[in-house]
């Protein structure tokens, strides 16, 4: 498979005073796959993937870097350009769909929005847009249409917000956090509904998410992210097995078992850094307990092994 | 001493939709000292309603609540008062339960004035005493909620409610705002705050793990009632409700890697509250429903003397 996306040393900055908040970060996503992005609040994976869509809010700026979709670094595009892959090509799902979606226009405009500020081939755009609600599971296609989306429920909102970012088939779909405002058994219909879709038009996907066992249910692959840098990237299923970082260890051994024992969780100690306070060091050094001399002075880099990459000198399963 | 749960029902009426919201309809349930009871359903399903009738900021519509015999806020001004000694409530979002403009020192040190627990001098010790029990270093005293992590902020929260030396600690969502890597220490901490003050717990969740990591007794909610009740090993390891099977089912387990079955999904939403289906609550979801199910509610029946279902079809 070939690169569909690849994010070469990006770093994001406050524009004011330079403070790092995502620090030279690289990684790749095949055509087709499923990636998930796994960190904690302030670990960087939301702006990462705002970089992509150069949707970063006012204040923060991309300070180097490179990103590569389909060939194209996107940074260097102009703002029509960039206009035209938005939505098109490269579609975002959003945790909270009421704030993302317009509180007072109808659903149907603002679907037909979508199709009106883009160029396609699509004759009858109305009969699309009703297709395109019925697929996601939405009853009534034609009411949905001429509701306001206070009118729908979170789960239903966060259909609607699904067919919007699939209305122009995106070669890949990121998603941030998009069911963690939803009760378990609707994030269960979400998610069923996101990786059926995926699976029958071949799209690539981002997922950003701070819970594991969604992103050990849904991605091919993992990155995790742990202040503004990535850690660990590897399949899923070496990842939940055999995790080398020993923040992945640590967040996995912190969750609670499954079945009947319930020993003293394994918490990992004190909190996360902010990321420009890292300078010449592991950021997760303080945190850590497998923790030597050099992890205090050294940067441990990306180091790539068999299965994926690691940033630490000692990773856990013996070197990389 | 014991408390004790006992037919209660809240409704609120909406004068501007001219609608009743039925948030609770009909819930018993009864917890001894020491325990953990925790109370697992999705949104709608009343467990927040329940924390807030349990530590008394609102009364029940029908129905009463009972600790060791007497009874719950019943809104006498002086009882009320010595009611909220008994009963504290932690709440889901520290950040908005705390008063930004307010020490952490302060805000706990009003709450042993408030309720005289302390003479005048002794306040400043008792505060420290109880940052030091819930892991926050005496030095920080001085801070604003602000300046503290979430982790650190759901502990002075958890001083908090622990300062007016309460029998029973209602735990609405308390670790569910917090990243991954402290909800542990945050669980840890409960769990050992109980043993060290024999505490009661009610704790209220979505999230089944941490649910099954401190219960002893289970309640699993379904719009305004319990449809499972039990110890948390029968609930969880042999649920038998239709509606707790597709709760646990519903899961993505960080153990199961691919593992879920995303063909079997419970279809449907919780039906509006305001306009409660007639029978069964769950029947219109309901994979295994009969014709019955929408005619009359299933009362809540034991299977077992510590396990209990509202649903006929699996008693059968």
């Amino acid at each position: 498979m070939s690169n569909l996306l690849e994010i070469k040393n990006l770093s994001v900055v406050i524009s004011d005073d330079k403070r790092v908040l995502v620090n030279d970060v690289s990684f790749e996503l095949k055509a087709g796959e499923a990636v998930g992005v796994v960190g904690e609040s302030g670990s960087g994976k939301t702006l990462s993937a705002l970089s992509i869509l150069g949707l970063l809010a006012r204040g923060l700026r991309i300070d180097s870097g490179e990103i590569n979709f389909q060939g194209k670094d996107l940074l260097k595009l102009s703002t029509e350009e960039m206009r035209e892959i938005r939505g098109n090509q490269i579609a975002m799902i959003y945790q909270d769909p009421m704030t993302a979606l317009n509180p007072v226009m109808k659903i149907g405009d603002q679907l037909m929005e979508v199709l009106d500020s883009h160029e396609h081939e699509i004759a009858d755009r109305k009969a699309h847009i009703l297709n395109g609600l019925a697929a996601v599971g939405i009853a009534d296609p034609d009411r949905a249409f001429d509701s306001y989306p206070h009118e729908f429920s979170g789960g239903m909102r966060q259909r609607v917000m699904i067919a919007m970012s699939l209305l122009l088939s995106p070669q890949l779909l990121i998603a941030d956090e998009p069911t963690t405002a939803l009760d378990v058994t609707i994030q269960r219909q979400i998610l069923a509904l996101v990786a059926r879709e995926r699976k029958r038009r071949q799209m690539s996907m981002l997922w950003i998410t701070h819970d594991l066992g969604v992103v050990a249910n849904l991605v091919d692959r993992v990155i995790v992210m742990y202040a503004g840098r990535v850690v660990e990237v590897g399949t899923v299923e070496e990842m939940f097995k055999a995790p080398k970082h020993p923040y992945t260890a640590g967040l996995l051994a912190s969750l609670p078992a499954v079945g009947n024992n319930r020993e003293k969780l394994a918490s990992i100690p004190g909190v996360p850094p902010k990321p420009w306070q890292v300078i010449n060091n592991c950021a997760f050094a303080p945190r850590c307990s497998s923790a030597k001399d050099i992890c205090f002075s050294h940067r441990p880099e990306l180091k790539n092994n068999q299965t994926g990459s690691v940033a630490c000198f000692f990773p856990l399963g013996g070197a990389s | 001493m014991t408390l004790t749960i006992r037919d209660v029902t809240k409704k609120y009426s909406i004068k501007s939709r001219k609608t009743v919201v039925n948030a609770l309809n009909g819930v018993s349930l009864t917890v001894e000292k020491g325990k953990t009871l925790g109370i697992v359903g999705e949104s709608g399903c009343g467990k927040s309603t329940l924390a807030r009738l349990i530590v008394g900021l609102e009364q029940p519509t029908e129905g009463s609540l009972n600790w060791s015999g007497a009874p719950l806020g019943q809104g006498v001004r002086n009882g009320l008062r010595s009611h909220h000694t008994k009963t504290q409530l932690v709440f889901q979002d520290p950040y908005s339960s705390l008063n930004p403009r307010q020490t952490i020192g302060a805000c706990i040190a009003e709450v042993i004035k408030t309720h005289k627990l302390r003479a005048e001098d002794q306040v400043n010790a008792r505060v420290i005493e109880l940052l030091s029990v819930v892991g926050i270093a005496e030095d920080m005293q001085n801070r604003f909620p602000h300046q503290l992590s979430g982790g650190q902020r759901q502990r002075v929260a958890i001083a908090r409610a622990l300062a007016a030396e309460p029998d029973l600690l209602v735990l609405d969502e308390p670790v569910s705002a917090l990243d991954v890597s402290v909800r542990a220490d945050v669980m840890n901490l409960l769990v050992d705050l109980k043993n060290q003050f024999n505490l009661t717990y009610i704790f209220i969740s979505h999230d089944l793990s941490m649910v099954r990591h401190i219960s002893d007794d289970i309640a699993v909610m379904y719009l305004g009632r319990v449809v499972e009740y039990g110890s948390w090993s029968e609930v969880l390891s042999s649920p038998k409700h239709p509606y707790t099977k597709a709760l646990i089912q519903s899961i993505p387990e960080h153990t199961t890697v691919r593992g879920i079955d995303f063909e079997n999904v419970l279809e449907g939403e919780v039906p509006d509250p305001a306009n409660l289906p007639k029978g069964c609550a769950f029947n219109q979801r309901c994979p295994i429903a009969v014709p019955a199910c929408a005619e009359k509610v299933p009362e809540l029946l034991e299977l077992t003397s510590h396990h209990l279902v509202a649903c006929p079809e699996v008693l059968k």
